[in-house]
């Protein structure tokens, strides 16, 4: 039982999952991490069979660093997503496929565009500007019907993200916590929702780190650590 | 097929054909996208449509991609819209035990030759094996296909003309997918004449 | 002593060299010459095509006024002998043995085909390269075999790195460059190419440096369609996206009258007259363009 949402800006993608971990009606953790860097620009949130989401996660992120260490530059959004709908296609044909659904966010550094693709496990992808997955899907997508506009700016779209997880808060009879993360040109950032203004500590923590930390070149394994809350 | 929904026409005119799509993505009773264009050209003579299952409109059309592309390069030629079909068809059959849930449409002006110096407008279908109909009037095929056959049957008449082509089928396409709760959302319709091809977008009830 | 170690492309020779590969090179040194000149707007390229004789039937070859063509019409082989589309943001001049050259193009198309594929996106320029040159290297290594005997120039676009303009040989080298030749006089066309390029340079100063060099490479003085296959890969005016256009005969024979460098059909030529190539090439033409 997942749920997990996405909003595209101006120029960032936000993406916020659930981190609920259990089977059935039995909820184990309540601080599993579902949203994966799997780029200097873009990240990943996989729900689904439990067993299938960390694994497909992890094939992901291996298979396009290694196209960033081969190639020198990292696969830009629409391309992975593309990637990434063939490898979910190829599976659902095969003896033992992914049962991930994936909300995969980027900006493209070459364009300035951010991405945002929705796909199942069948290998179906949607382009689109705001997008949900789960249970969550039939009361976020229409608050963000609402409320969501073109070229939104960050701190809008962080409200409009949390009308949605009070939506879910209020109309889902599971108890669900969050994780978010925003990603723009200077990488994937892991938001905390508590704080009174994310947006401002997230200015805060990328005008203090930008002169001396120039961007990787290959992104290190825990390059965007994203903290369990 | 009923999963994402979706659906395609493509008609005959006088020297001209129309193939036309909604632009609905579902997941079940769930719309996800409007911006789901089950059309795509082979050039500007061919054009051909995927109604079906959405992971298999995007394989399919990667892969007949692929294969047009290495033969227009060996060949040295564009594809005609009978070879393209039968293209589409074996390709569809080599998926015979595990098919692809896609019924595609194919519409086409075939370019005038030294054998064939007036060719008629082409359209085909196909079910999801690659079995062949090449009807004389119109296409259909997706979730609304059964109430595109009325609509067609009733508005469809000879030698239609591009403008007035382009009148019938989008009114087809409208009225029917109103009709199905799994298609609409938009629709697009490309009308294929020998000098150009006219591309419009269709506003259609949005619920 | 050199016999010992020259019929094998996989085994050294005491001084460390591969003598087959060496030879593949010798032999692509006698090819039609072939010279790229990058620029900012875009990228030029010209081929010397050798003529093999009035008894060759062309009537259905390429090369002929249906050649050529841009855009979409590039793609259906504006194929002439020696520049052929590879994919949609890239084009490819050969030296060497034509076969050679054939079964290499096949395998770049299907390459580019297999990324678009795969990732939706037309190939970086560089990858393809290195598809090819990966290929190339294998035959230089593996018991049995025999070289690639073909050198290629690549000209094309991609959104990370714009215009670029690539040279690869028999043995798997490849390196960019601003402006390169391949084939017969490739050196002295070199040196030439080396004093007047100027790193400003436009589309049209690209063109006709290109086209004026390889009047100087050849042995004719004028220069004309019959001769010469010529392309540039640019950036549609609209779209942004990359446009290959292969010259049509006509084209390129205005083109070359603009430039005074000919652009006239000549008299017939004979077997031998024009081929460019510094002596032995001549008994070997048909197989080596």
């Amino acid at each position: 039982m997942e749920c997990a949402f996405a909003i595209t800006g101006k120029d960032f993608v936000l993406i916020a999952s659930d981190m609920s971990a259990g089977r059935s009606i039995i909820q184990m953790k309540s601080n599993e991490n579902k949203i994966t860097p799997v780029g200097p620009n873009l990240a990943m949130a996989c729900g689904g069979e439990p067993g299938d989401t960390s694994r497909f996660a992890d094939y992901v992120d291996r298979n396009l660093r290694l196209y960033h260490i081969r190639n020198n530059f990292p696969l830009p959004p629409p391309s992975a997503a593309s990637w990434v709908r063939r490898i979910l296609a190829e599976s659902i044909r095969s003896r033992s496929p992914y049962a991930v659904n994936v909300l995969l966010g980027g900006f493209d550094t070459t364009t300035s565009k951010p991405h945002l693709y929705w796909l199942d496990y069948l290998g179906t992808k949607a382009d689109i500007p705001y997008a949900a997955q789960g249970v969550g899907m039939y009361v976020t997508l229409s608050t963000m019907d609402k409320w969501w506009y073109e070229n939104i700016e960050r701190r809008e779209a962080l409200d409009v993200l949390n009308k949605c997880v009070d939506e879910v808060k209020k109309r889902v009879t599971i108890k669900f916590d969050f994780n978010c993360v925003l990603i723009d040109k200077d990488g994937v950032h892991s938001l905390d929702l508590k704080s009174q203004d994310p947006i401002a500590e997230l200015e805060a923590k990328v005008a203090a780190m930008k002169p001396s930390d120039p961007e990787p070149i290959i992104p290190s394994s825990d390059a965007p650590a994203i903290a369990a809350a | 097929m009923e999963y994402n929904g979706g659906s395609v026409v493509a008609m005959i005119g006088k020297d001209c054909v129309a193939i036309a799509s909604d632009l609905r993505l579902g997941q079940q009773s769930v719309g996800v996208a409007m911006n789901f264009d089950k059309v795509f050209p082979v050039n500007d003579k061919l054009y051909y449509g995927l109604p079906g299952l959405a992971t298999d409109v995007y394989t399919l059309r990667e892969q007949l991609r692929f294969r047009v592309n290495m033969y227009r390069m060996k060949e040295e030629r564009e594809i005609t819209p009978k070879t393209f079909t039968h293209l589409v068809s074996s390709t569809l059959y080599e998926k015979r035990f595990g098919p692809y849930f896609i019924e595609p449409v194919v519409a086409g002006l075939p370019s005038p030759t030294e054998l064939d110096p007036h060719p008629k407008p082409f359209i085909s279908t196909m079910d999801t094996i690659g079995c062949i109909t090449t009807p004389k009037d119109f296409a259909v095929a997706g979730t609304a296909s059964n109430k595109l056959f009325g609509v067609a049957e009733g508005l469809w008449e000879p030698d239609l003309e591009p403008e007035d082509l382009f009148e019938t089928i989008s009114q087809t396409l409208l009225n029917a997918v109103d009709r199905d709760a799994l298609s609409g959302w938009g629709a697009i319709v490309h009308v294929i004449t020998h000098d150009k091809v006219i591309t419009r977008q269709l506003r259609a009830r949005m619920d | 002593m050199a016999r010992r170690y020259d019929s094998r492309t996989t085994i050294f020779s005491p001084e460390g060299r591969l003598y087959q590969v060496e030879y593949a090179m010798e032999a692509i040194s006698h090819a039609g010459t072939v010279l790229a000149v990058l620029s900012k707007e875009g990228i030029a390229i010209a081929a010397e095509k050798k003529v093999t004789g009035k008894l060759l039937d062309l009537s259905l070859a390429p090369g002929g006024e249906g050649m050529g063509g841009e855009g979409a019409e590039a793609w259906m082989g504006g194929g002439g002998e020696k520049i052929f589309l590879l994919n949609n943001n890239i084009l490819a001049g050969l030296a060497g043995i034509t076969s050679d050259a054939n079964s290499l193009v096949n395998f770049a198309r299907n390459r580019a085909q297999q990324y678009l594929f795969s990732y939706n996106e037309d190939i970086p320029v560089e990858l393809l390269v290195q598809r090819l040159c990966d290929m190339k290297q294998g035959y230089t290594q593996f018991g049995g075999l025999r070289p690639f005997g073909v050198s290629l120039i690549y000209i094309g676009w991609d959104a990370l790195y714009g215009f670029q303009l690539y040279q690869s040989d028999p043995s798997g080298n490849y390196s960019g460059w601003k402006a390169t030749c391949i084939g017969a006089n490739h050196s002295s066309a070199t040196s030439l190419l080396k004093q007047d390029y100027k790193d400003d340079l436009s589309l049209e100063d690209a063109k006709s440096l290109c086209l004026k060099t390889m009047s100087k490479t050849m042995d004719s003085i004028k220069l004309s369609s019959e001769k010469l296959e010529f392309a540039t890969m640019t950036l549609h005016p609209e779209t942004g996206q990359p446009l290959a256009k292969i010259y049509r005969p006509s084209e390129l024979d205005e083109l070359l009258r603009t430039l005074e460098l000919g652009g006239t059909k000549e008299e017939q030529i004979g077997v031998g007259e024009g081929t460019g190539g510094g002596g032995g090439g001549e008994g070997n033409v048909a197989m080596s363009t």
